[in-house]
């Protein structure tokens, strides 16, 4: 037996004591004795000493033994008290019993001590186990309150007959509230109408019920929860109450909704990405694509790219063998541009890259892909490739174009001379005449060389858009063949372009006639738009770092055989030609280019094969357009200091055109001389600082000594911007430009310091 | 007769000038690039200077500016065959800069002839 049993032994008599003692002592090993010579020096302790038995020897007679047993069972109700009398003492005996002794011995019967103590002990036990359930009232209460579930019984009255303290805790309500409530008061009306009634009475036709709902409780808000229903059935049959176990899933749900919402983010990520994803199994067979995917691959519907393999898509066969075994060794690998066939055959170009996704086991499962289409990177550079052919061929056919007309005029020249020294009319005169034609030819030829590498004189004034192409497309329409439609759409009429009209016609002529000669054979519709498009807007479509405010777009769009992309590219090269020799010089697009180019606009062309060709011409309107206000600007004169002659004339030439009067001044007396004439005085001065005759400290002690009070421009060179900073400190400049400045840029500056 | 000074680095078309010129009975300098026709420039004798403007050392422009500095009444014709420099055009600008008319080559050497002589007879009605 491992418990020890404490014995408190209370006793006036010692030896009495000691023998008792010793007679527990000879056979019970698992006893400990406390020996206390009076009652009041065991009660004095007994509250804070471990005590099983208390064994009092009572053999006097007296009733103080009343007083000893009320006092334990103050501290102790479960006391095991034990009291000693002689055998006489029968009625006493009885008394102590029915006072709640334990038990009473004499000290003839010391030979029971042993059994009854073996007794107590066991009582013990029992009495502790006892004590133990019946606190907790019952074994199945106890699972019961303990279940993580809101458990209850439901009778036939929709009432809660029993709940266990779990459904007590989740509601905050003590149990006394619940029982005999009903559940529609619990769970409020509604809820209990829509969302239990019906399932409670499908479980006491014998069925179990489980559901899953979100209750609205009047405690709690809105919670989700997972229902069971379980009917209690009679051993007659009969069903009066159920078992509900409620199991509150809220924060289960919570978590799973945010686990997919997260999954439809992805799902949406992925879906509206512009790279295009694609999943293969590891032999490259497609698994799934996203929309970007099918987009780049002009491809309908996904369901169209199943069971197909990647490598059907790769232009390059056995490229993709390649991509696979380098992604096998190195798990991530990017490929950079790859061309593939799309799904209605076009070649088109994207750079790719290439994940493998393991399992578990560390073993390739998936090839996750990320295309990206790079047609627009690569027509850019194409695009880019193409200007610069067209500025060196440009270059070499001008100097080539410059050359030639030299000669031409040598040619010419002796002819004209051999022509007056032969008789007229002669064959010999005949055979010079002849050469000159060829003279005449060549130079249109070299006219329009010059035209294309952009090195011909445009005298640029505003033009209307609107009234040249109208003019174009009435000499079109009355020398077009007859199965050819024209359309035109001339949204707007005012827009105002800086060029020289006649290259402008040859432009839109020059478009027009290949637009005819595309649908020559099988004839079709010329359509013709004239809009204003907003510079910024556009800036993508010309790929410009900086555009003008506002474009005129003319598109010329053709129903006739269209071009392929290669044939598409080279198009604006001279000499360049589709048709038949003879037919054209070869030169039309590149003329049209230059001219183009020489007025800071661009041709864009799409096209597309059988469907026909669209030109697209944006041209820089122009907002230095003002029909009237130049004209109040004549009578300014403009005085001009400036240390490079040549450079001034120039500039200054520009000026004057446009109507001021200019002086100049070449140095300080030149100047004083100037501004002291009322003739000469100047409304404006402009200033650059390369002067070495009037330099700037000069120039604005004459300034403020003759308090000129006159608006100054001042042009500073890009290297030289301290010499100009005295002025600008000074307060003098009233604007300041630096070179290379454009002539609109001057002009501008000086209606602002003159307004 | 009047004098005139030519102006061109193509030497065959300088020649062919020169060629037509003398038949003409006009007393003709030549010179291959601007600055030697700058350096060159006979104020009492030329009455007349033809130009090209684009050529090797010191342009056609340069020639038609110094020439109306040093002799105002020099009449000044400037020939081109195309190009352009900077933001103008050469043949606008070299007719702003005072020469009194402008050809493109390959141009007639009657239509230079009549010029020519239309130039000189209204500055010498004499």
């Amino acid at each position: 037996m491992e418990r020890k049993l404490f014995v408190a032994l209370i006793s006036e008599d010692p030896v009495f004591a000691g023998n008792l003692k010793k007679a527990i002592r000879d056979s019970l090993d698992f006893v400990q004795i406390n020996y206390f010579d009076s009652d009041f020096s065991f009660l004095s302790v007994f509250p804070d000493t471990k005590t099983d038995i208390i064994l009092s020897d009572q053999r006097d007679n007296s009733d103080d033994w009343k007083v000893l047993l009320e006092e334990i069972f103050k501290v102790n109700q479960d006391a095991l008290v034990i009291f000693v009398v002689e055998d006489r003492e029968r009625n006493k005996s009885v008394a102590m019993i029915r006072s709640g002794v334990y038990d009473v011995i004499t000290p003839a019967l010391f030979t029971r001590i042993q059994p009854l103590l073996h007794r107590a002990l066991r009582d013990l036990e029992d009495k502790a186990h006892l004590r133990y359930l019946s606190s907790e009232k019952s074994f199945g209460d106890q699972i019961a309150n303990n279940s993580r579930s809101m458990l209850s019984i439901i009778n036939r009255e929709y009432t809660y007959e029993k709940v266990n303290a779990t459904f007590c805790n989740a509601h905050s309500i003590k149990v006394e509230s619940i029982i005999g409530k009903p559940l529609s008061e619990i769970w409020g009306k509604e809820t209990f109408e829509t969302k239990i009634k019906d399932n409670i009475d499908l479980c006491f036709q014998g069925n179990t019920i489980r559901y899953e709902a979100n209750f609205n409780t009047p405690l709690f808000g809105n919670r989700f929860f997972e229902v069971v229903f379980r009917p209690i059935t009679k051993d007659s049959g009969e069903i009066l109450h159920l078992l509900a176990e409620t199991f509150d899933i809220t924060d289960l749900r919570l978590s799973q909704q945010v686990v997919n919402d997260m999954e439809e983010e992805f799902k949406k990520l992925e879906t509206n990405l512009p790279i295009g994803f694609l999943r293969c199994d590891t032999s490259g067979t497609i698994i799934h694509a996203n929309r970007a995917f099918l987009k780049i691959m002009e491809c309908e519907d996904e369901a169209l790219l199943a069971g197909f393999r990647i490598d059907e898509f790769y232009v390059e066969k056995g490229l993709f063998d390649i991509h696979l075994s380098q992604l096998l060794n190195s798990q991530i690998k990017t490929f950079g541009r790859v061309s593939f066939y799309t799904c209605h055959g076009n070649e088109i170009a994207c750079r790719i890259s290439g994940f493998i996704v393991t399992n578990e086991s560390d073993n390739p499962s998936y090839i996750d892909f990320a295309f990206e289409d790079s047609s627009r990177e690569l027509m850019l550079e194409n695009r880019l490739l193409q200007a610069q052919k067209l500025e060196t061929i440009g270059a070499l056919a001008g100097g080539l174009a410059h050359d030639f007309n030299n000669i031409l005029t040598t040619i010419y020249g002796y002819s004209e001379m051999l022509l007056e020294d032969i008789p007229k009319s002669t064959p010999s005169a005949e055979k010079v005449s002849r050469i000159i034609t060829a003279i005449n030819k060549a130079k249109s030829l070299t006219d329009q060389i010059l035209t294309f590498s952009r090195q011909v004189d445009q005298e640029k004034i505003p033009v209307s858009v609107a009234e040249v192409l109208n003019e174009t497309i009435g000499f079109v329409k009355s020398a077009k063949p007859e199965n050819i439609d024209i359309k035109e759409d001339i949204l707007v009429t005012d827009v105002h372009i800086h060029a020289d009209p006649t290259q402008l016609f040859r432009v839109f002529l020059n478009l027009m006639t290949n637009a005819i000669q595309a649908m020559e054979e099988k004839g079709g519709t010329i359509f013709v738009k004239l809009a204003i498009v907003n510079g910024n807007l556009v800036r993508h479509e010309l790929n410009k770092d900086i555009v003008a405010d506002d474009y005129a777009l003319i598109t010329i769009e053709d129903t006739g055989e269209g071009m392929d992309p290669a044939l598409m590219q080279r198009i604006f090269e001279p000499y360049f030609t589709t048709r038949e020799v003879g037919k054209g010089t070869g030169l039309g697009l590149s003329v049209v280019h230059g001219i183009i180019s020489e007025i800071e606009g661009e041709i864009l062309v799409s096209s597309k094969k059988n469907k026909g060709s669209v030109f697209s011409v944006y041209l820089p309107v122009s907002s230095e357009y003002h029909t009237d206000e130049e004209i109040n600007y004549k009578d300014k004169k403009l005085l001009f200091i400036s240390g490079n002659r040549y450079e001034s004339n120039i500039l200054s030439l520009a000026i004057e055109r446009s109507g001021y009067g200019m002086v100049f001044a070449a140095d300080l007396n030149h100047l004083l001389k100037l501004i002291s004439d009322t003739d000469t005085f100047p409304d404006l001065i402009i200033y650059m600082d390369d002067s070495k005759e009037i330099r700037p400290d000069d120039f604005i002690n004459i300034y403020t000594a003759k308090k000129l009070r006159i608006p100054v421009i001042l042009i500073s060179d890009k290297n030289q911007l301290q010499s100009g900073e005295k002025l600008v400190n000074s307060g003098i400049v009233k604007q300041q430009l630096t070179k290379p400045v454009s002539l609109k840029e001057i002009h501008n500056a000086i209606q602002i310091s003159l307004g | 007769m009047a004098g005139i000074l030519i102006v061109e680095d193509d030497r065959d078309l300088r020649e062919m000038l020169r060629t037509s010129l003398v038949k003409m009975k006009y007393t003709v300098i030549e010179a291959s690039n601007g600055k030697e026709a700058i350096l060159h420039f006979k104020p009492a004798i030329t009455d007349l200077v033809i130009t090209d403007l684009i050529m090797p050392d010191e342009d056609g422009l340069k020639v038609i500016m110094k020439i109306k500095e040093m002799k105002p009444a020099t009449k000044i014709i400037a020939i081109s065959g195309g190009g352009k420099a900077g933001p103008g055009n050469y043949l606008s600008l070299a007719s702003a800069l005072g020469a009194d008319e402008v050809f493109s080559k390959p141009f007639s050497i009657h239509d230079l002839l009549k010029k020519i002589e239309e130039l000189l007879n209204i500055e010498q009605p004499q």
